[in-house]
């Protein structure tokens, strides 16, 4: 790792957004994670367990964002607390495999997960991943994308093995995330502090991006 | 004075030779150090008691905290490895004959071998030398379209199953001519087979040894059984809970939640700087731990070395009533009640076990926090100053505490 190219961007960075990577194991969420943040694939990753983690900065327009993104088992007795997982995440992606339709299928359920422990204003993404394999395909393109519009869902077919489209899913979801913060900031200008905010969470949301971009690495 | 520099024992569990990313194992045996099949046979009467106590010092003496991590080798030669595990893990009384623990051990084959017809009866796939990776039933039971067929018709697809016969075509078909199936234990039992198929394949497959087919099937099936008896377990434990009307049950073990707490406090108190780094980093909660805790640092060792620690934790927190709890569960949680640590000699205990017997703080509504809670908090303290200098985001605090 760079470190000091490193130092230098979390000096300057102006928000710090969390993201959540979700779906039925196996559908290819680590591999989308490492393609996206390191460039790399393993055709022989093994099952996560619990959570790890990754980092990508990228620029949206003036503004220089770090995406911390939350990589989770998709399997239940490896998920440990799942309400932790989506405790202050601005954006979800939601995945399944298109080469196998129970991954599909269980998308409604990691969307009821979503709903209840994540916030309302959280850019989901939903991700037909493995597209490379497309003579295996089990889910249609259309039936994807149908449902993410019912759902209003962000959509995207990808594939980590191919590199296909993954740098789009997750600039689409930071990007829409971007939108609703700094929308948000100039509602507040707007409005003065308190008005029109049902739960203060939009303060909180904040209140976090402020709070955790501030260096504190330094303490030694 | 000459020393043994010892023999890897990486031979033992062959690694396919085109796995590159593997961590390096430090374990190595060592004559006079490492417990050997010869002296672990003097170990026992001539009518079969074990002399347990010694054994277990053999096995952990001189491994305090990080020490371990620097490995004194000392832990178990593999080829006696199943034997003393049979004993660390609780499965006979050391104070026990060679013929009594002949008669266990055939009626426990005899109780897997029911339980896994029973398994098979409900999904034929058990013990057929076959597996599956992809869901057999949907949540509310409908039987999904059999993957079997599915193989049949689009050979692309057939990966969903693994054969070890390719020429069984009545049996393939019948596979999964289930009904709808209506008892929720059932189904959720079958929802999991999948999963422990996905596990099978993905999980350990540097080894030589899950090359074979066969080898991941048994693994398989193993799982799968273990998966059956523990969704019946459960049941039991809810009425029992719900007969007695008190918390015995659920505290037998302590949750990941607390645990997770507990390594947070013993870091706050043990390396302060380090707690606040952490915590500024985002990881306050401590959840990067969790896989640590959970496969006891399967992820972070070699196999051979898993397997070393893994000995050196049972042999320190070894209970020599543990046996109690597989061949009677009532009397073990009557005994946890009353008179635990009255009954047992302390000589018999592991280290860990025995520090915590002492500390009094032993009775029903207190289990003992595992070990492996403690081995994170010294794995992250010794680890510190990297931690500091370097990490910069949880990602880099998951790769540092590689120990």
């Amino acid at each position: 790792m760079d470190v000091a190219a490193d130092d230098a961007f979390d000096e300057q960075c102006d928000y710090l957004f969390k993201a959540v990577l979700i779906g039925d194991s196996g559908v290819g969420k680590t591999n989308l994670i490492s393609r996206f943040a390191k460039d790399e694939f393993r055709l022989d990753s093994k099952p996560t367990i619990g959570v790890e983690f990754a980092y990508r900065n990228i620029k949206v327009i003036d503004k220089l964002i770090k995406t911390q993104i939350w990589d989770t088992a998709g399997q239940e007795r490896f998920r440990a607390i799942t309400s932790s997982y989506y405790r202050g995440a601005l954006g979800a992606m939601l995945v399944y495999d298109i080469t196998k339709r129970a991954t599909f299928v269980n998308v409604r359920k990691w969307l009821r997960e979503l709903r209840e422990f994540g916030g309302d204003d959280m850019v989901v993404v939903l991700v037909g991943n493995k597209s490379d394999l497309a003579q295996s395909r089990e889910v249609e393109k259309e039936e994807g994308k149908g449902y993410a519009e019912t759902e209003r869902l962000c959509f995207m077919e990808t594939s980590a093995l191919q590199n296909q489209n993954v740098e789009e899913a997750f600039l689409e979801m930071i990007t829409k995330i971007h939108d609703i913060i700094s929308h948000k900031s100039l509602e507040t200008k707007i409005n003065g502090t308190s008005l029109n905010l049902p739960s203060g969470k939009e303060i909180h949301i904040a209140d976090e991006v402020t709070a955790t971009k501030q260096p504190n690495y330094c303490c030694s | 004075m000459w020393r043994d520099p010892g023999v890897s024992a990486d031979s033992f569990y062959e690694i396919r030779p085109e796995c590159t990313d593997v961590p390096i194992s430090r374990f190595k045996i060592k004559a006079g150090k490492t417990l050997s099949a010869r002296k672990w046979h003097a170990a026992f009467t001539p009518e079969g008691y074990l002399d347990i106590g010694k054994t277990l010092s053999r096995i952990y003496r001189g491994c305090h905290g990080e020490l371990w991590l620097a490995g004194k080798h000392k832990g178990v030669h593999p080829s006696i490895r199943g034997e003393v595990w049979e004993f660390l893990l609780g499965c006979y009384d050391p104070k026990s004959t060679f013929e009594e623990r002949d008669q266990i051990r055939h009626r426990r084959r005899m109780q897997y071998a029911t339980l896994k017809e029973e398994c098979r009866q409900l999904f034929p796939l058990i013990g057929s030398g076959r597996f599956v990776t992809a869901p057999v039933v949907t949540e509310d039971g409908h039987p999904i379209q059999d993957p079997l067929v599915l193989k049949e018709t689009n050979s692309a697809k057939g990966l969903d199953v693994h054969h070890q016969d390719n020429n069984n075509h009545s049996s393939r078909i019948a596979t999964n001519s289930l009904q709808k199936v209506t008892d929720k234990i059932v189904v959720q039992w079958l929802l999991t087979l999948h999963q422990i198929g996905l596990d099978v394949v993905r999980t350990d497959r540097t080894l030589v040894f899950y090359e074979k087919q066969e080898n991941l099937s048994k693994l398989w099936d193993v799982l799968a059984v273990y998966a059956w008896v523990e969704s019946q377990f459960l049941i039991i434990s809810v009425l029992e809970f719900v007969k007695r009307g008190n918390f015995r049950c659920t505290e037998s073990s302590v949750g990941v939640t607390s645990q997770l707490n507990v390594l947070a406090s013993v870091t706050q108190v043990i390396d302060p700087k380090l707690h606040n780094h952490l915590d500024n980093l985002g990881g306050g909660d401590y959840l990067f731990a969790f896989r640590m805790l959970m496969v006891l640092f399967r992820r972070e060792f070699s196999f051979c070395d898993s397997l070393y620690l893994w000995e050196m934790m049972w042999a320190l927190e070894y209970d020599p009533d543990l046996f109690l709890m597989y061949e009677m569960p009532e009397s073990a949680s009557e005994k946890a009640v009353g008179s635990k640590g009255k009954s047992k000699s302390i000589r018999q205990c592991g280290k860990y076990e025995r520090e915590f017997l002492k500390s009094g703080s032993k009775n029903a509504s207190q289990a003992p926090l595992p070990i492996s809670v403690f081995l994170v908090a010294s794995v992250l303290k010794d680890k510190s100053s990297k931690l500091l200098q370097e990490a910069r985001g949880l990602d880099d605090v998951v790769k540092a505490k590689k120990p």
